[in-house]
């Protein structure tokens, strides 16, 4: 998809309203500012986390490199997405749907088992998480579909609809297993109903049934899963078993200090102590080699991204173009909540990727996409000169 | 589509979105906050302690050695096994001790039950979790196959080991692991949990020589326990040698005969004993039976333990302290003394000994012959049962009166016996010097003459340990010091520094008149010249006196299939320098042999003085 989309980037397109160089100037420049600055952040902390490995076989420069052209992918999609109207995604969003299953169906049948799920596809040596895609491509799915509503959308049938759509996606990651990443579907949802106009009492009601239904949601979560939410609760429970993870993550964020211990200098990462560091704990080698400078730095480049996203729903042209980026915005939010409250000890472990920061090039690309998406409505939206 | 209408963009919705971003991160950051400035220190401490593992480096025990160096007890490389609790998730200690188990030769439970009470303790800490070495086959599968044994770790160890184990086994005893009982004592001296301890005999005497000092070294290791590097090291320090006033090659020479004896069933324990009179130090000590003492340092079996549990001789006993017997007529040298000092007797002091029995109150005492007028050197020389009588008793047929039992005692707790004698070794044995209060005290009845006759030949009440009786024959042969009996020589340090000298120690000076001294010195030597103590050809002029104790039948077997021989024979000697007018001698001997046959030496008796003067001519003029 993305290499197409290079290709296509000379190529006129038929529903381009204007020629794209006289909008150039649209461009959002907080955003822009604020992305490369993340990808930057991102690819330091791949190059921290594996060079100064001391348990990692093989090159460790290849996972710089393999980041690096990641991130030349992502920039190269961001801006072709960002070339096109996304009305286009409107247009296609039945197609997309069926896509996103596609890819989530196949993730099941012939996905590559590792740590237990199965959650990426092995092609031509590299591995895509599809689930990543998937997300955005939800997004623009929800979008299309409460943007045509946009003028119903107090009523509960409208609700019932996105939540229809959402279901089977749910139901899919999940079945890899995946929670954390089918809870970011369900974030994405709310978090889009919610900037649509939903009536709140619809989303609180939904919430709250959520909370009633809890005690059967456990009896159908994996024992590792149950097991995870318990050590959650009281990580010094079992400090060797389940509550590792948490406890090796705290003593890694904690023992940065105000200032951290130096890139590369961490010892929580390279000795091995954080499971997966460079993508589920990536935020505790972050905290660990750049202390709390190095956080607060990464969150206030996050704000500043977000906060420009939000300002670009809100100059929206239409009820689509605000939806497509707040439901970016949902999606990113939550993911960084939840990613770095893991981290913390905030919240439950799940393995969702930190944006930019988390080595992999499906999450990466896939938000480089979205970003695209984003300035393609920056772009679009009305000017000044329109009053 | 460009509308003009924005109100699907609701304001309100985009604050609540914007507070809801701002209440995110100002929520990780404040957790950030609490968790990196305010707590860092404490994780800093913690990520320390995580990558950093101080491994205890264990010391060498020293070696224990004879008086020229030949060494008894050194140790020899091995392998231990030990799990880190903190590297073993709880979930695999079930797996684990169950694959442990056999390997080690323990039952998983108690393997599972030892890394719980070190999780609880210290799980940063090794717990040692093999009893015994273990086979190299065991440590290379364990080091191979690390990832099916987490937290095991496979660690050199030196393994105790006694070269003539049953030889020197009642002298040396055996080291064993610290309990888990007493390490919460010991941890403070600074004992690991897996360290081994001195438990009997000279290895727990001398446990604070021998004891080594434990090094450390401190590694970086990953999260799979690896060691990545080592960043610090201090080397142990290795124990003391002690060196001890033994001579292997007496020793050897006892063992060889009375060891004989015993394989050959003509007596079925035996001790012997040799002392230097002029500083007390032990020459050699030997007990028979011994037992294998590298069984305890290899882990000893119930079989094993069921022997050593099953022979009613006891080998776990060192006779030569550990046990008391009546002296028979050795002891009447501690009548002649009394009898001498207190006036009652002097060297002309003659008995007429017509028959070979005494009747006194219608009790029959008897002599073993009728030996006709004897002087003290012949009546002593002889070992005359009624001369000795006449001197403790009297003679209430003729009015003729004894020393008593209340000098008898006097001089015999003079001269050590009743008391433990102070060796340093560990289960010495007072033995039981009697007196009329004693018995009173004891058996609640009046102490009378039958008493004090049987008293007077070393039978009834008396009792003494094998040292006890060696140490009084000393005291006589150096002119009256008691030195006291020790076993220690040097202690040297691992570079060869003298650490310490054991210094003759002077118990008390016992008063004896230089004529009585050289009365009984002279009596001594007529035992041997006279032939009562036959030895044929002697070469050496060795003094000293039998005794023969009969304590039982002598018909039959016993348990064991040994023949019941009923009868303990005693030859304590020393040898005098020169013409034995000089109170001084080299060496002082006692050799014992319990339920020996009187009928072993047809000519004298008494096997031990044979076996003395085979013994004591091979070690002075060296073996023909």
């Amino acid at each position: 998809m993305s290499v197409k989309a290079i290709e296509m980037r000379r190529s006129a397109s038929p529903l381009h309203d204007r020629p794209h160089a006289r909008r150039l100037d649209q461009v959002d420049p907080y955003l822009l500012i604020a992305t490369l600055l993340l990808i930057g952040y991102g690819l330091v902390m791949t190059y921290a986390v594996t060079v100064e490995s001391r348990t990692l076989t093989g090159d460790p420069m290849q996972f710089v490199i393999r980041g690096a052209l990641w991130a030349a992918i992502g920039v190269a999609v961001m801006v072709a997405v960002a070339m096109f109207d996304y009305a286009w995604l409107g247009t296609f969003a039945p197609l997309l749907y069926l896509l996103m299953l596609g890819l989530l169906g196949i993730v099941l049948v012939i996905g590559t088992s590792s740590l237990g799920a199965q959650r990426a596809v092995n092609f031509g040596g590299l591995t895509f998480q599809f689930s990543e895609v998937a997300k955005v491509l939800m997004i623009v799915v929800l979008a299309k579909f409460l943007a045509d509503r946009i003028d119903k959308i107090g009523s509960p049938v409208t609700i019932v609809g996105g939540l229809v759509l959402l279901g089977p996606a749910v139901f899919l990651v999940y079945r890899q297993p995946d929670l954390g990443t089918s809870l970011v579907f369900v974030a994405i949802f709310f978090g889009m109903a919610f900037m649509a106009g939903a009536r709140l009492w619809q989303l609180v009601g939904m919430l709250a049934l959520t909370g009633a239904a809890f005690p059967l949601i456990w009896s159908i979560l994996k024992p590792y899963q149950q097991a995870r939410l318990t050590a959650f609760l009281d990580p010094y429970a079992d400090p060797q078993g389940a509550g590792w993870n948490i406890i090796q993550s705290l003593i890694a964020v904690g023992s940065g200090g105000p200032t951290g211990k130096g890139l590369t200098a961490g010892t929580q990462s390279p000795l091995g102590y954080l499971p997966i560091a460079e993508s589920d704990f990536v935020f505790a080698g972050l905290a660990e080699d750049l202390g709390f400078m190095g956080a607060v730095i990464l969150f206030a480049v996050y704000i500043l991204l977000l906060v420009a996203a939000l300002r670009i729903a809100f100059r929206a042209k239409d009820p689509f173009g605000m939806l497509l980026a707040s439901g970016v915005v949902a999606m990113l939010v939550f993911q960084i909540l939840v990613n770095v409250g893991m981290a913390i000890s905030l919240m439950p472990v799940t393995g969702i990727p930190l944006p930019f920061i988390s080595h992999g090039g499906s999450s990466l690309v896939s938000i480089c996409f979205a970003l695209g998406v984003l300035q393609s409505i920056a772009i679009r939206r009305p000017g000044p000169e329109l009053g | 589509m460009r509308s003009t209408s924005r109100e699907f963009a609701r304001p309100n919705r985009f604050i609540a979105m914007g507070i809801a971003i701002v209440i995110v991160f100002t929520g990780l950051t404040v957790r950030l906050w609490d968790l990196q400035v305010v707590s860092g220190g404490h994780y800093r401490d913690l990520a320390e302690q995580n990558r950093m593992l101080r491994l205890p480096v264990e010391a060498e025990r020293g070696t224990i050695v004879d008086r020229n160096g030949k060494v008894l007890a050194r140790n020899l490389p091995g392998f231990a096994v030990t799990v880190i609790p903190v590297d073993l998730p709880r979930a695999q200690q079930a797996d684990l001790a169950q694959r442990l188990g056999p390997l080690v030769a323990r039952d998983p439970a108690a393997v599972s039950g030892a890394i719980d009470v070190q999780r609880a303790r210290n799980p940063y800490e090794p717990v040692k979790i093999s009893l015994r070495p273990v086979a190299r086959d065991t440590a290379l599968l364990l080091s191979e196959r690390s990832e099916l044994f987490p937290g095991v770790r496979v660690e050199a160890e030196s393994i105790r080991f006694y070269a003539d184990a049953v030889l020197y086994s009642p002298l040396l005893g055996y080291v064993g692991p610290v309990t888990e009982g007493e390490f919460q004592s010991l941890r403070d001296q600074g004992y690991l949990q897996t360290d081994l301890i001195g438990r009997t005999g000279l290895e727990l005497q001398y446990e604070q020589y021998l004891r080594g000092q434990y090094g450390w070294r401190e590694i970086e290791r990953d999260a799979a326990q690896r060691e990545i590097k080592q960043l610090a090291y201090s080397a142990p320090t290795t124990g003391n040698s002690v060196v001890l006033t033994i001579d292997d090659r007496l020793q050897k020479l006892i063992e060889a005969e009375l060891k004989k004896g015993v394989d050959e069933d003509k007596f079925t324990q035996a001790v012997g004993i040799a002392m230097n009179p002029q500083n007390g130090e032990i020459l050699a000590m030997y007990s028979n039976p011994g037992y294998d003492n590298n069984w305890f340092i290899n882990g000893i079996t119930p079989e094993q333990m069921g022997q050593l549990n099953g022979d009613d001789r006891h080998p776990l006993v060192n006779k030569a302290i550990g046990d008391i017997y009546p002296p028979g007529s050795t002891f009447k040298l501690v009548t002649g003394l009394s009898a001498l000092s207190e006036g009652i007797a002097n060297r002309n002091t003659i008995v007429n000994v017509t028959s070979n029995v005494l009747t006194v109150d219608g009790y029959s005492f008897y002599d073993w012959r009728a030996h006709g007028t004897l002087d003290f050197v012949n009546g002593f020389a002889h070992s005359s049962d009624i001369y000795f009588y006449t001197l403790g008793g009297g003679n209430p047929n003729t009015g003729r009166a004894g020393v008593g039992p209340e000098a008898i005692y006097k001089y015999g707790s003079d001269l050590g016996f009743g008391s433990k004698t102070g060796i340093d070794l560990p289960g010495e044995a007072s033995g039981i010097m009697p007196s009329p209060e004693w018995k009173l005290k004891t058996l609640d009845e009046q102490w009378t003459i039958g008493n004090t006759y049987h008293e007077s030949i070393g039978q009834g009440f008396v009792a003494v340990t094998p040292l006890q009786l060696l140490n009084a024959y000393s005291i006589v042969a150096n002119g009256g010091t008691f030195y006291q009996p020790h076993l220690l020589k040097q202690v040297v340090g691992p570079q060869g520094d003298v650490v310490f000298t054991q210094q003759p120690k002077v118990v008390r000076k016992v008063g004896i008149t230089q004529d009585n001294l050289t009365l009984l010195r002279e009596s001594a030597r007529r035992v041997v010249t006279i032939g009562h103590a036959y030895m044929p050809n002697a070469k050496l002029p060795i003094a000293g006196k039998t005794g023969t104790a009969e304590f039982g039948s002598s018909v039959g077997k016993d348990s064991a299939g040994r023949n019941k021989l009923g009868f303990h024979n005693w030859f304590v000697s020393f040898l005098p320098k020169g013409d034995n007018t000089q109170p001084t001698a080299d060496i002082a001997m006692v050799i014992f042999t319990f339920d020996s046959s009187r009928s072993l030496c047809e000519n004298c008796f008494n096997p031990a003085v044979g076996m003395t003067q085979r013994i004591l001519e091979a070690y002075k003029l060296g073996t023909p």
